[in-house]
């Protein structure tokens, strides 16, 4: 820095300049990205793509006029390069020939084309650049929206598993329940048979005892009758009379 | 080191892929911040041999296009230092003529 700075002094423009370029990009972050990343070990090596160097008027290094803010303040580097440029142009170090001149009118046309078409160029350039990262990206997204399609499709097949498996529980709870059912109606079966076999049972009872009843009774007053003499009739007429007219009498 | 080898420095599983704008030596003082007494030893500790001078010239080739050139959205800027560097080369080469068309005799 020191050498430069005096290098500056001497007014020695060509190396001035050279000095200059080299520090210029020689600040450059492409080493100081590398470094950071060599930290990492592996793949992160792997130098990144920088963003485009700042520049003052379309291509003077930013680093150029940082260079000057330190010890002149941000005024520096314009009157430096003025009060340069009016040293080489008094002492015609620099001579303004024919070519200075045919420069000059280029510069402005360059100037007026460069504001004029800049934008829209830089547009369609930018355009072209992102339509060529898209479909250099393209395989890849497809890629990464395939697999993680085949990775829903998996969670959902087996999100169906786990269904099938309920649903396999769910059909042998049926069975066992189709099983209780048949096994409580085999049952209510059983013992409807055996209350129609007890209450045949209890019904024959019950007629057995009234025919054997009414057959003692038939049987009991058939003796009585058979018992009963004419004589006996003959005196329970006459009992029947007497009384009868007993009766009358009172 | 052979014409068209990586520096001897370069180490693939150390370093990494090659990275043409760095340099894979040992890192001295820069030139920024060496003290005027120091710079004799600092010129006298540099090669000068002239694969040495190619490879600072690549790697400051390099630099620049990794700074301006590569980058995704890079500007008209490396355009117009081609444009620039060359016309103060040119300027520089013709000189001797161009000084033939100075307009004042005292200055």
């Amino acid at each position: 820095m020191m050498l430069s700075r005096i290098s500056f002094l001497s007014g020695q423009a060509p190396r001035t300049l050279a000095t200059s370029c080299i520090r210029a990009t020689s600040t450059s972050s492409a080493n100081s990205q590398v470094s950071q990343t060599t930290e990492n070990p592996g793949s992160s090596l792997r130098p990144v793509r920088q963003e485009p160097g700042k520049v003052r008027m379309g291509f003077i290094p930013e680093e150029w006029f940082q260079f000057f803010y330190k010890k002149t303040g941000v005024t520096g580097p314009y009157t430096f390069a003025f009060t340069l440029s009016t040293y080489l142009v008094s002492k015609e170090i620099y001579v303004l020939e024919h070519e200075y001149y045919t420069g000059l009118s280029l510069m402005i046309m360059w100037i007026y084309g460069i504001k004029k078409f800049g934008p829209k160029v830089a547009a369609a350039l930018d355009k072209e650049v992102d339509a060529y990262e898209a479909s250099w990206n393209e395989g890849r997204k497809e890629q990464t929206n395939t697999l993680g399609e085949q990775i829903s499709n998996e969670e959902k097949a087996q999100w169906s598993m786990e269904g099938q498996t309920m649903l396999v529980q769910a059909k042998r709870e049926n069975v066992a329940l189709q099983l209780e059912a048949n096994y409580r109606e085999r049952l209510i079966t059983a013992y409807g048979e055996v209350k129609k076999r007890l209450d045949y049972q209890v019904e024959k009872q019950n007629i057995e005892r009234r025919i054997a009843q009414k057959n003692l009774v038939d049987w009991v007053v058939s003796r009585v009758r058979s018992s009963i003499t004419p004589d006996q009739e003959k005196q329970n007429i006459n009992k029947c009379i007497s009384d009868l007219a007993l009766l009358a009498k009172a | 080191m052979g014409f068209g080898d990586y520096p001897a420095e370069y180490n693939p599983k150390v370093h990494g892929p090659y990275d043409p704008a760095r340099y894979y030596g040992a890192a001295d003082a820069p030139f920024g911040q060496v003290k005027l007494n120091e710079i004799g030893s600092w010129i006298a500790r540099r090669n000068k041999t002239p694969s040495a001078f190619t490879g600072a010239l690549s790697r400051a080739f390099w630099r620049w296009q990794h700074k301006y050139v590569q980058p995704k959205r890079a500007g008209i800027a490396p355009f117009l230092h081609v444009v620039f560097g060359s016309m103060a080369l040119f300027y520089i080469m013709n000189y001797g003529k161009i000084s033939h068309h100075r307009n004042y005799k005292y200055h």
